[in-house]
């Protein structure tokens, strides 16, 4: 039988979540023994996999504080995870406090967690939802709440992509996310790529991931850029991340380590 | 005493610390997520060295300092084992050095300060996992709570949907179902009693058909939430279409449920006000109520559905209540009714024949074919008892059809050298309106030889109140091929005159009643309308044959009236046919 929409989840933390896995590869203990085995199990597989989450997320606050400093106080953050160290709304408000966060989550692991930690900020909110339903998310009233669609918006995809398979169609997850944003407003895109990787880790990877219920889609670098489709990207375009806008010329040494493309674009005026 | 120490090159200490800043900065980056610049980190680990440096130097000595930095490096999120051990690496081999530190116990005190970064560090380490472990479990925690909370709450709404009817949300049959199964196992006492009010609208689909189906619908709703609030704590609930049902538990008697259905009447049989007209909304109940012990739910169901029929046939708008003797008969009348069929292919029934003599004098003109049914449980059975059921359930047409068959094929095969009689057989209403009637009496005729002349059909008054045209033309062809048509139990019903005029009518039968009141020896009304019936049946040229004559006075008075004809029991009671030829020889 098909469960109504109306029926709750399923109440599972017996198995490992992407989340909190993400928040093990930086250092955090948001997380239970079942996501640490799984995440010790990719970083067997693929032992840079710490350095390339942290690299990810290095990317991440650089490409906010981008934002931040080109004017933008609106952030709608799909696939927030764990509210580990540097997140979104942190950053953004030390710099600009009138900025509005949206983060949005399938895990309700994630998503509790993510309540806790706003519980005191009336300027930020969580709520539990999919990539693959973007018009759930846009017309969800906690966003309606805190967003003003009509003014420019930071909508920020990070590690995230590789989660959604080429059927689930995100070009047009991504076009229906466009189309709801004033002009100004931009996209923030990584995820993980198997170039220049050998199939062997490619293939323990995805084992490891199959597990946890999200398995993994690589992308490459031309697929990426497509994703951009009526954004006008940024220089440089669209990267290994740790290429983007580097801080110092020695962070972006071997740069194609770590294993994830990111990229920014615009929607123009 | 000397000064406890001093940096030897304090020109070149500038160049040192950035020196020994960089190198550390290179040491943790990487070890875990730093959520800073790379600026930002070198003013930190500036900071923290120069802590580091000036407690080295400090006198007093204080450990203290070493635990603040190693704190403060957690805090910073320089917060995993291998910044620890890099950090006690870079600051082992190059603080020093890199910043020129000279004091007399330098490497004692690097030692003791380390141990205390460690110290600070990890506690501080220790406690931030703690906290984060307590947090990530809390949020586990508080999600399964959620979820639960969620699937007791869908769960209700399942449970909710599966018993309530989604257009009114009254209780649906299931629930009631199981609610009756409840009371009838569980009595608290075993002398508890139980009621059932069955509800059905009277002539519902007439909303929906002027008003149509939302309208219906909204009557409905308004008709549940009429009985819901009319009947607080009892059990009402939908079967679905317009009926209702109410559960009475624990009542004291009968009077307890009457006045339950009392109650929806009166609540149902208020108007409605439905797409800005006022529908009239009636209701009939059906009432049982009985002892628990005993009784099921299927037969307190059927009790009640029965009633609720008797309410209806009985006009609506009312209550009726269960009676056992009704639905014993009426239950009685239906087996037979049902054995009819059977009873036709196994040659149960069969004919007597009843007398018709002339009046004048006394010979015998006809007989009447009257149909017995040798039932093999309950014996023979009069029509009385059997041709009202089959009148209703339309078997009226088979048995009618082989009572005609087997008249007309014995009629045929008589011979009396006095002359033979006619056969009267009776018509059923049904029969007449059946299409092929005429065809019918024809192909019998052919089959059993008889003469049209030699057959006279009884048709009751109402056989002709119908508008229609085609039992009339029907009649007159029947007229035309000779056979006799006979009005059964004339003065009874509508008597209306104006068939006698334009059908083929040749004979009027009237009704025993009359002649029962022909025993007085003064006249009488009775005898005064008979005598009237024969002058009108003559002036349309018709002959009367009175039926139940029982006496030579009533024979007597019927001939001075003018009467033709006479059958009853003075005459002859009904008998197989084979005796009256043998009287007749």
């Amino acid at each position: 039988m098909r469960r109504p929409d109306w029926a709750p989840d399923d109440i599972d933390i017996e198995r490992p979540s992407v989340a909190r896995m993400y928040d093990y590869y930086l250092g955090g203990s948001h997380n239970f023994a079942v996501d640490r085995a799984a995440a010790q199990a990719m970083v067997a597989a693929v032992p840079e996999a710490p350095l390339m989450a942290q690299a990810n997320r290095a990317f991440l606050r650089r490409a906010v504080h981008f934002l931040v400093d080109a004017g933008i106080r609106q952030f709608l953050d799909i696939g927030s995870g764990i509210p580990t160290v540097g997140n979104v709304h942190e950053i953004v408000q030390q710099v600009a406090p009138e900025s509005r966060v949206v983060y949005v989550d399938t895990d309700p692991v994630a998503v509790a967690h993510s309540q806790e930690i706003l519980a005191d900020n009336n300027q930020a909110t969580v709520l539990q939802e999919d990539l693959r339903h973007p018009d759930r998310i846009l017309d969800h009233p906690e966003l309606r709440r805190l967003l003003n669609l009509n003014e420019p918006t930071a909508v920020l995809i990070v590690a995230v992509l590789h989660f959604v398979s080429d059927d689930d169609r995100p070009a047009e997850l991504l076009r229906t996310l466009r189309d709801a944003l004033a002009p100004g407003s931009w996209l923030v895109l990584s995820q993980a790529s198997d170039e220049g990787r050998p199939e062997t880790e490619r293939s323990d990877a995805e084992t490891v991931y199959r597990r946890t219920g999200s398995p993994l889609w690589f992308r490459d670098r031309s697929e990426l850029t497509t994703l951009f489709d009526g954004f006008e990207l940024v220089e440089p375009g669209v990267v290994w991340v740790p290429q983007w806008r580097p801080e110092t010329p020695e962070s972006s040494m071997n740069a194609e380590t770590s294993a994830f493309l990111g990229g920014v674009g615009r929607i123009g005026d | 005493m000397t000064s406890p120490a001093t940096a030897n090159q304090p020109s070149g200490a500038n160049s040192g610390m950035a020196a020994f800043t960089q190198e550390w900065a290179n040491a943790i980056t990487g070890t875990s997520y730093l959520p800073m610049s790379q600026a930002q980190l070198k003013r930190l680990l500036d900071r923290l060295a120069r802590e580091l440096a000036a407690a080295l130097l400090a006198e007093p000595f204080d450990l203290r300092a070493g635990q603040r930095v190693g704190t403060e490096l957690v805090a910073a999120h320089i917060a995993s084992a291998e910044a620890l051990g890099r950090t006690v690496e870079v600051v082992q081999l190059r603080l020093v050095r890199d910043l020129g530190l000279v004091a007399d116990d330098i490497a004692d005190r690097l030692a003791r300060l380390l141990a205390a970064v460690t110290t600070g560090y990890t506690r501080a380490l220790r406690d931030r996992t703690l906290d984060e472990q307590e947090s990530i479990r809390r949020a586990a925690m508080a999600q399964r709570t959620k979820a639960e909370r969620a699937l007791r709450a869908s769960e209700a709404r399942f449970r909710h949907q599966a018993t309530h009817d989604s257009l009114t949300d009254l209780p649906n049959r299931n629930l009631f179902t199981e609610r009756l199964a409840t009371a009838l196992a569980k009595p608290r006492r075993d002398s508890d009693r139980v009621g059932l009010c069955f509800l059905d609208l009277d002539q519902f689909k007439r909303v929906n058909d002027q008003h149509g189906h939302q309208a219906g619908d909204r009557v409905l709703t308004e008709v549940a939430n009429r009985l819901r609030q009319a009947l607080t704590g009892h059990l009402v609930a939908r079967l679905g279409g317009d009926a209702f049902v109410i559960l009475i538990e624990r009542t004291g008697g009968t009077r307890d449920v009457i006045a339950v259905a009392e109650a929806a009447l009166a609540a149902v049989h208020e108007p409605a006000v439905v797409a800005g007209h006022e529908v009239t909304v009636r209701t009939s109940i059906g009432i049982v109520e009985r002892q628990v012990a005993g009784t099921s739910a299927n037969e307190l169901m059927r009790a009640a559905d029965c009633t609720l029929h008797w309410a209806k046939a009985a006009g609506g708008g009312r209550w009726t209540l269960y009676d056992a003797e009704r639905d014993r008969q009426e239950l009685t009348r239906q087996a037979l009714t049902a054995a009819i069929p059977a009873g036709l292919d196994r040659g149960e029934f069969y004919l007597d024949y009843q007398p018709l003599a002339s009046l004048r004098d006394g010979r015998l003109l006809g007989v009447e074919a009257l149909v017995r049914w040798r039932h093999p449980e309950l014996g023979v059975l009069r029509p009385d008892q059997f041709i009202g059921l089959a009148e209703e359930t339309g078997l009226i047409v088979p048995l009618g059809g082989w009572v005609l068959a087997e008249a007309c094929r014995a009629a045929g095969s008589w011979s009396v050298t006095s002359g033979t009689p006619f056969v009267s057989v009776n018509l059923a209403v049904r029969q007449v309106h059946r299409p092929g009637l005429v065809q019918e009496v024809r192909n019998i005729l052919q089959r059993s030889g008889l003469p049209p002349e030699r057959l006279q059909l009884e048709i009751t008054e109402s056989a002709m109140m119908s508008p229609a045209e085609e039992p009339v033309q029907a009649l007159r062809r029947l007229a035309d091929l000779g056979v006799r048509i006979a009005i059964d139990d004339f003065g009874t019903g509508y008597s209306n005159l104006a068939y006698l005029r334009d059908l083929p009518v040749t004979e009027l039968k009237v009704a025993g009643e009359f002649v029962a009141g022909l025993r007085a020896q003064e006249p009488q009304a009775d005898e005064r309308i008979v005598a009237s019936l024969v002058s009108l049946a003559h002036a349309l040229d018709l002959t009367v044959t009175a039926e139940g004559v029982e006496t030579a006075g009533q024979a007597e008075r019927l001939r001075a009236i003018g009467c033709d004809a006479g059958q009853g029991w003075h005459f002859g009671r009904p008998e197989p046919a084979d005796r009256i030829l043998a009287r007749l020889g």
